[in-house]
């Protein structure tokens, strides 16, 4: 089920180590790229909760999500 | 090229000061054939970010994959504890590749989310105030005895659910563990020695969570045998494992620490004219500049191609934290202390998929250390000379033998 609300999702490549959690967690919004680091391909890819979820296993926190539309801060 | 630096690792030179020797090679020969252990040392920053990002090429299943003798040499009277060691190794979730490493991963990642080791936070600023006060109490402190050492077994110990009376036998373990880095021809018999002791500590308690789970980390553990991705053998090898790397490498962090603010008092007094704005940048300076763990190693999965170097299927491979904190290309002044540095993309947890499971641990316990010493003393001095520092012989981890202290 692809998620519904427009998500904005930003990966801080300053921190990304490429662990590669979030793509476990949200397999068709995170992927990585040539560097190893991730980057939200598909921001509508899952569901919401999967997304958090991804976020959440950051080690370094380096994803944050919002509501693309109405800017709402929905991690960290 | 071929550089003139001696290949043996293990001599009081290398291990005392391991920035010149590595810092060499990092410069000459990058990828570096060493021919008396028959192994290649990797040492510039973007070929350990490289590298550890492209675990299909390198194995971390070195223990499983790797037919040969330890380097240094063994005693021959002492392969079958190594046969013994090997196999208790192997069992260890880092010791795996994926799929299987995911699998193990995914077990326990969500128990180290920075979410929820900020949860520890307020326990460990306990820990620090009581070991601090202590310590002003006696007026002098072996910052290794007496600080460093307990504050991470106490909260590991706690993390596992684990006595806390038991600590100080889970230290004596710990202690015959660490051979693991060493290069005595004898090292097997305390390192298989440990590990006998440390399973038959461990046993029992997980035998309790398998019937009765708790909130701890043994029963996330046990909860992955009942899942089917664990055996119970891999348990008790992982319990041992998270309790050894729960506490020794942050031991190192905050020792290395405070003798970098001692030999940099000028640091010292920029963290404390702005403690709560420096103490995490100040710490990530800590990890990056001394860092706890010197190397780790990896296995080639097939033949691969780094600068001018061919690495072939099966070559052993050592990659150096310490140097690469080091690289000119990535730091600048990079031998110099400067807590203001930011980013700090240092490499002191490694990256990709087997970034260190505790490195979010390390952090609160550093963040809160540093802080906590900034708080309460004016200033640090060493009680010793320079000369009488000493670090354990380990090419793996960092580790004083002791850092006796006083203060202002």
């Amino acid at each position: 089920m692809a998620q519904e609300r427009k998500l904005k999702i930003t990966v801080d490549h300053d921190v990304c180590v490429g662990n590669a959690m979030c793509e476990t967690f949200a397999t068709n919004t995170f992927a990585l790229n040539e560097e190893r680091q991730s980057e939200a391909v598909n921001p509508q890819g899952d569901p919401l909760a999967q997304v958090l979820e991804a976020a959440d296993n950051c080690p370094v926190s380096a994803i944050t999500v919002e509501d693309a539309e109405t800017g709402e801060k929905l991690f960290p | 090229m071929v550089t003139a630096v001696s290949d043996d690792m293990f001599t009081d030179e290398v291990l005392n000061d391991p920035y010149a020797y590595y810092g060499q090679l990092r410069e000459e020969d990058p990828v570096h054939w060493n021919d008396l252990y028959q192994l290649w040392v990797v040492t510039r920053h973007d070929d350990l970010v490289w590298l550890t990002r492209h675990n299909e090429l390198f194995s971390s299943a070195v223990f499983k994959n790797d037919p040969r003798p330890p380097y240094p040499t063994i005693y021959d009277s002492d392969l079958g504890l190594y046969e013994f060691v090997r196999e208790y190794q192997a069992r260890q979730f880092i010791q795996h590749d994926r799929p299987v490493h995911l699998d193990m991963r995914k077990v326990v990642h969500g128990y180290f989310t920075p979410r929820s080791m900020e949860e520890w936070r307020p326990m460990v600023k306990d820990v620090i105030k009581d070991l601090l006060d202590e310590a002003e109490e006696r007026g002098s402190m072996d910052v290794m005895r007496d600080f460093a050492t307990p504050l991470p077994l106490l909260i590991i110990a706690e993390m596992m659910g684990v006595p806390r009376q038991d600590r100080p036998y889970i230290r004596e373990v710990a202690e015959k563990l660490l051979y693991v880095g060493r290069g005595e021809p004898w090292r097997m018999q305390n390192f298989s020695e440990g590990i006998r002791e440390m399973i038959e500590y461990v046993t029992p308690l997980v035998e309790k969570r398998i019937v009765e789970p708790e909130d701890d980390f043994i029963s996330v553990l046990a909860q992955g045998e009942r899942e089917g991705v664990f055996s119970r053998d891999q348990v008790i090898s992982n319990s041992s494992l998270l309790l050894l790397a729960g506490h020794e490498t942050t031991i190192n962090l905050l020792c290395n620490g405070i003798l970098s603010f001692i030999r940099n008092p000028d640091q010292y007094e920029l963290l404390r004219s702005d403690i709560e704005g420096m103490h995490v940048k100040a710490n990530e300076e800590c990890l990056r500049h001394d860092s706890s763990v010197k190397s780790i190693t990896r296995i080639a999965s097939e033949d691969v191609e780094l600068r001018d170097k061919v690495i072939k299927k099966e070559d052993r491979i050592r990659w150096f934290i310490s140097s690469a904190n080091r690289d000119p290309r990535k730091f600048e002044n990079p031998d110099q202390f400067d807590i203001t540095r930011w980013p700090n993309p240092h490499v002191a947890f490694g990256a990709g998929i087997h970034h260190c499971l505790g490195a979010t641990l390390v952090r609160v316990e550093g963040q809160e250390a540093f802080r906590a010493f900034a708080e309460r003393f004016e200033s640090l001095h060493l009680d010793t000379t320079e000369d009488q520092l000493e670090y354990q012989p380990s090419i793996t981890f960092r580790s004083l033998k002791s850092l006796p202290i006083t203060w202002n």
